[in-house]
């Protein structure tokens, strides 16, 4: 990132907003344990649905556990799936966009075929293979996320890919003689970075909601670790007489999807060479 | 003039005690026929015949399409139905007499060849009903006369009677059935008070009054089922009045509904027990003071009051009361929530506390493997994550293996197992003590071919079981197995959680419906709509 | 135009070995996974003859791949053979269900594209104006919240408080807003921000700026010139979502009572019901074919420089 985008960067205060909750969320992770007014697995079921006071400040869960507790080590786990699951999709799914917009012919069509089949694949069954395969946990639900998003990555990055290959600085690069894996790393990647970009911060927070759903159905993380996508999964149940314990966790979501897009909008304005005076 | 006050006072007495008998007399609210019943519940049915279908959601249609020999009643007892009267000729033959001017839905007549064809189709067809594993010896049926049929089993077997009224064991119109083929599941015949009008697949089943109904006309017009999976929908649906009675209702809103006058809640203790299984087998459980430490460590009225709140009731054994050959086994006095009698009992088997609090023999951590699902009964996960707590505080460390309901179940369905603990629900559909003793307790019954998931060998239980199975001496059986539970209950391989209760929650205006204790049942012939 | 038609000839026929292979590999994954669709199905208390004697009824104790040659010639009469645990034509089934998910698709895509495209492109010509920043927000909200909890809300606000629409199931008009409304908002939030982001870097390539200088009206030179290489990705996005809510639409469908193929694939994978499942794939992955062909050829519509690929 250049002294030019880095600038840019520093001048969007949206972007440092987002960056802001992102550090901050990264800065809670870690310190977690220090953080946590209560072990966020003690159960206390008396103290069931408990609403916001003084001992639990977001209340308790259907056991009694603290929410707030369970909501702060929530954000490893949101972290963890969340970035992991997105550089999976990014790194493979930008991989395999590249080589089948840029190589065209039965290379892409292949490719694009592969891809389809899996997009095709029923979801659920996929997870539920991969769980079966690997075992339940956090590590193996964030390859099944990562897995879901590779194929949409992929195409969103030959669609771009196409476009710019026949742009006149793309046909001029070739004509003075750049070579193929060159061209696509001085010339196609940079331009594709920005929609890169948009589309994984886009994706994070689909990976929150795609952990929720599959810890749902018993194939994500194991309870009783806390993850923020469960919470509410679970706390939709009692929605209408404690609706705290699902929009907690809930609101933590929009908070972690918010600073990841700020942070990405940022990044894409900053690194477009294109977009002065936005 | 006294005489004339007297008779005053007479007939001024006698006027009161009309009015007053009057008053008695008068029915609070007269019965009123007509009506469209809208009920929601989960799920769909696959099959709306019982050959191909086991399960509540079909059963709570049929069960109104299709009538069995006899009937159970909300107490569990035995009635007459199709039948009027039987008589056990041989221990392995019963006489049944058959009922009169009995009419399937398509017209034809009710008699004893339809009762052999359901049974041959149910028993020997190809494929064998869904249901027939449940039979047991059934071996079929012979027609003596037009009204006169028996009912065979290849060995003496104690439950036959109950076995026929089961759900499942409802007479189908043969006619029907030829004519239909396959077509059956989707539009079943039978003598039932309501027959069969549409089935438009996950939106909505409609049944109707059959009007030529050997007995009581059922007061309603028409009953629809419509599917709702959402809980929270469920109940908004009930609240706006798109519905008048809703099938698992939300176990939160319960105390909400009791209070209001709109609404009312039916309840009957059901048939199902939720248990945490323990494998007998696999050390350290097989050591039994380990096992009595466990179940001295769960806190079962706090799981009852704050997870179940109400919807369920504290398990009191094995079974469920009601069940002919329950016997109370007194598990709270048996087991009572004591943490340091728990503690205790492990150290006597050589288990004593390590620097984690978890506990430790010759340097093994106490740690136990887990199988679970989520969602097959109600409230499976959160008693398992309770309990799972409950443990770690007398220092035992479960690690739960969360799957999905079918991988959970083909693992039930293994041998060998390896986890120690499991978590499962076991109804007694049959209402005999005979259908969850036996599968679940017998030496011999070990999965794949029975359901003993928890390896239990008692070589007189295993005798008891046998003999209550072939005698056909009611009294005798029910001292059989009373003894077999208080075996049982000395050496607990399970830790019964809850018993179920059937709970349904309706408009006030729904009148006349009884909540049956075997969830299959939805028996709506009585009910009426007040408005 | 003879070009297109021999393009979408050859990539409708690429698609029979893609739907082949997409077959395949769901009677596979069935078979390595856990769990037996007639066991499950007679439940706890049949004996394991009785399961052995249907499997072996049903035909299903055969081996994988004496299984596929079988279903794929049946498939070449036409024949999706009959659910295991419905014991019906699996035909039947997908007509009762498939329509219903058309519905619903084409009712959330519509929404999306007509609320999230216009939002994207407004906010790219006035971008960091307070309806950018209204409209960027939204967006953020439409994507966090989980669709189960969405059509709950939407439920308890328009069903039980307002009691507008209908709780769930599927009939009118009024069935149907619901549950799209509830589908569209990620695909609206999504598409405004690709589309904002998308029109941004065209507006600033060197022929929009062109156009500029030489006097045209603002709209026109959007419209005309940075919409059209835009709607590139655009395009493909909606393609990806529609492909998506077409099978994805599960949690949707599950709230709102909606009798779609989403519900049917999952009570399918939830059976073991190979056949039906198979059945409900191939009318989803025909389907995803299909949408995916139209925009590829989309593509060249668009922007005519791009060759045909593939």
């Amino acid at each position: 990132m250049s002294a030019d985008a880095a600038r840019r960067f520093g001048r969007n205060r949206l972007a440092l907003l987002g960056l802001a909750l992102v550090a901050g969320l990264v800065l809670v992770a870690a310190a977690a344990p220090l953080l946590a007014p209560q072990d966020p697995v003690k159960q206390s079921l008396f103290e069931k649905r408990a609403r916001p006071d003084a001992k639990h400040l977001l209340g308790a869960d259907e056991f009694g556990r603290d929410i707030l507790s369970r909501v702060i080590y929530g954000t490893r786990v949101a972290l963890l799936v969340g970035t992991l699951a997105a550089a999976i999709a990014v790194v493979a799914g930008g991989a395999l966009g590249c080589v089948a917009g840029f190589a065209g012919g039965w290379l892409d069509a292949t490719i694009m075929r592969g891809i389809e089949i899996l997009l095709a694949f029923p979801y659920l069954l996929l997870a539920i293979a991969i769980v079966s395969a690997l075992g339940p946990g956090v590590v193996n639900t964030t390859i099944a996320v990562g897995v879901w998003g590779t194929p949409t990555v992929a195409r969103m990055v030959r669609a771009s890919v196409l476009a710019l290959k026949e742009t006149e600085y793309v046909r001029a690069a070739r004509a003075l003689g750049a070579g193929g894996p060159a061209l696509v790393l001085r010339h196609i990647l940079p331009n594709v970075l920005p929609t890169l970009c948009v589309y994984a911060t886009l994706f994070m927070a689909n990976a929150v909601l795609v952990e929720a759903a599959l810890s749902f159905l018993g194939l994500g993380v194991q309870p009783p670790t806390p993850s923020w996508g469960l919470m509410v999964s679970t706390g939709r149940d009692v929605l209408l007489v404690a609706p705290h314990v699902a929009t907690m966790p809930g609101l933590a979501i929009v908070v972690s999807v918010l600073g990841f897009n700020l942070l990405g909008d940022g990044l894409r304005d900053a690194l477009d060479p294109r977009l002065r005076g936005a | 003039m006294k005489r004339g006050g007297a008779r005053l006072a007479t007939l001024f007495a006698l006027l009161a005690a009309a009015l007053a008998l009057g008053a008695l007399a008068t029915p609070a609210a007269a019965q009123k026929r007509g009506g469209t019943l809208t009920i929601v519940r989960p799920t769909d049915p696959v099959s709306l015949d019982p050959h191909y279908e086991t399960t509540a959601p079909g059963a709570w249609v049929y069960s109104n399409i299709l009538e069995s020999l006899i009937a159970i009643d909300e107490k569990l007892a035995l009635h007459p139905k199709l039948a009027t009267s039987w008589d056990v000729i041989s221990p392995t033959r019963v006489r049944f007499k058959l009922r009169p001017g009995v009419r399937f839905h398509d017209g034809t007549p009710f008699d004893a060849a339809a009762v052999k064809f359901t049974l041959d189709r149910a028993l020997k067809g190809t494929p064998p009903g869904r249901w027939a594993s449940l039979a047991g010896p059934l071996a079929g049926a012979e027609v003596v006369d037009d009204l006169t049929v028996d009912v065979v089993t290849s060995e003496p077997f104690g439950p036959i009677l109950r076995s026929l009224a089961l759900v499942y064991a409802g007479i189908v119109s043969p006619t029907a059935v030829v004519k239909a083929g396959p077509d059956f599941s989707r539009a079943p015949v039978g003598t039932g008070p309501f027959k069969f009008v549409e089935w438009k697949t996950n939106t909505h089943v409609i049944l109707e009054r059959f009007a030529d109904y050997w007995g009581d006309k059922a007061p309603l017009d028409r009953v629809v089922f419509r599917v709702l999976p959402e809980e929270g929908a469920r109940m908004i649906a009930l609240q706006t009045g798109d519905a008048d009675m809703v099938l698992f209702p939300s176990p939160i809103q319960l105390a909400a509904l009791r209070r209001d006058p709109k609404f009312a809640v039916h309840e009957a203790t059901g048939l199902r027990v939720v248990f945490v299984g323990m494998h007998a087998k696999q050390p350290p459980l097989d050591d039994v003071r380990v096992r009595s430490a466990l179940l001295h460590a769960v806190d079962l009225k706090a799981i009852l009051a704050n997870i179940l709140e109400g919807a369920a009731l504290p398990a009191r054994g094995v079974l469920a009361p009601g069940v002919f050959g329950f016997k109370d086994m007194r598990l709270d006095q048996l087991y009572p929530f004591d943490r340091g009698r728990a503690k205790a009992l492990l150290a006597q088997a050589g288990w004593n506390p390590g620097p984690d609090g978890v506990m430790q023999k010759g340097g093994q951590r106490l740690t136990l493997t887990w199988l679970a699902a989520r969602g097959r009964y109600p409230k499976d996960g959160e008693i398992t994550e309770a309990v799972q707590a409950m443990l770690r505080d007398v220092g035992v460390e479960a690690k739960v293996e969360w799957r999905e309901w079918a991988s959970a179940f083909t693992q039930f369905r293994g041998d060998p197992l390896s986890f120690h603990l499991f978590t499962l629900g076991w109804v007694t559909s049959s209402t005999d003590a005979d259908s969850s003793l036996y599968p679940l307790f017998h030496s011999r019954q070990l999965p794949p071919g029975g359901w003993n998931t928890s390896r239990y060998a008692n070589a007189r239980v295993d005798t008891l079981v046998e003999q209550a199975r072939r005698s056909l001496n009611q009294g005798e059986r029910e001292r059989l197995y009373g003894e077999a539970q208080d075996l049982l209950a000395k050496e607990m391989v399970w830790i019964p959680i809850y018993n179920t209760m059937e709970i349904v929650a309706t408009r006030a205006s729904v009148k006349g419906f009884g909540v049956h204790p075997v969830e299959y049942f939805l028996p709506l012939g009585k009910v009426w709509l007040d408005r | 135009m003879a070009g297109s038609l021999t393009f979408a000839l050859r990539r409708l026929l690429l698609a029979v070995p893609v739907l082949l292979g997409v077959v395949f590999i769901v009677m596979l994954t069935l078979e390595l996974v856990p769990g037996d669709a007639v066991a499950m199905m007679l439940g706890e208390h049949a004996t394991k003859e009785a399961v052995d004697r249907l499997r072996e009824h049903l035909g299903l104790d055969k081996p994988l791949l004496v299984r596929y040659a079988q279903y794929v010639g049946q498939l070449a009469r036409g024949d999706l053979g009959r659910s295991i645990i419905q014991n019906r034509p699996v035909v039947d089934e997908l007509a009762d269900t498939w329509p219903a998910t058309l519905e619903l698709t084409v009712a959330a895509l519509l929404i999306a594209a007509l609320v999230g495209v216009p939002a994207g492109v407004v906010s790219a010509v006035r971008p960091n104006s307070s309806f950018d920043a209204l409209a960027r927000l939204g967006s953020l909200f439409g994507l966090s919240m989980p669709i189960f909890w969405t059509g709950l809300v939407l439920i308890v606000l328009f069903s039980l408080w307002l009691p507008w629409l209908p709780v769930g199931g599927r009939g009118s008009l009024a069935h149907l807003v619901l549950p799209a409304v509830a589908l569209a908002l990620p695909s609206i939030a999504m598409l405004a921000r690709l589309t904002r982001s998308s029109v941004l870097e065209v507006l600033h390539e060197d022929y929009v700026r062109t156009a500029r200088a030489k006097g045209l009206q603002e709209l026109a030179v959007v419209v005309k010139h940075g919409l059209r290489n835009a709607l590139l990705p655009i395009v493909t996005l909606v393609g990806i979502q529609a492909g998506q809510l077409m099978g994805g639409a599960v949690l949707t469908e599950t709230v709102f009572a909606w009798p779609g193929l989403g519900r049917l694939m999952v009570k399918a994978i939830f059976a073991r019901d190979y056949v039906l499942l198979q059945g409900a794939v191939l009318v989803f992955a025909l389907a995803f074919v299909l949408v995916n062909l139209l925009v590829d050829l989309s593509y060249g519509l668009l922007d005519p420089r791009i060759s045909r690929q593939g």
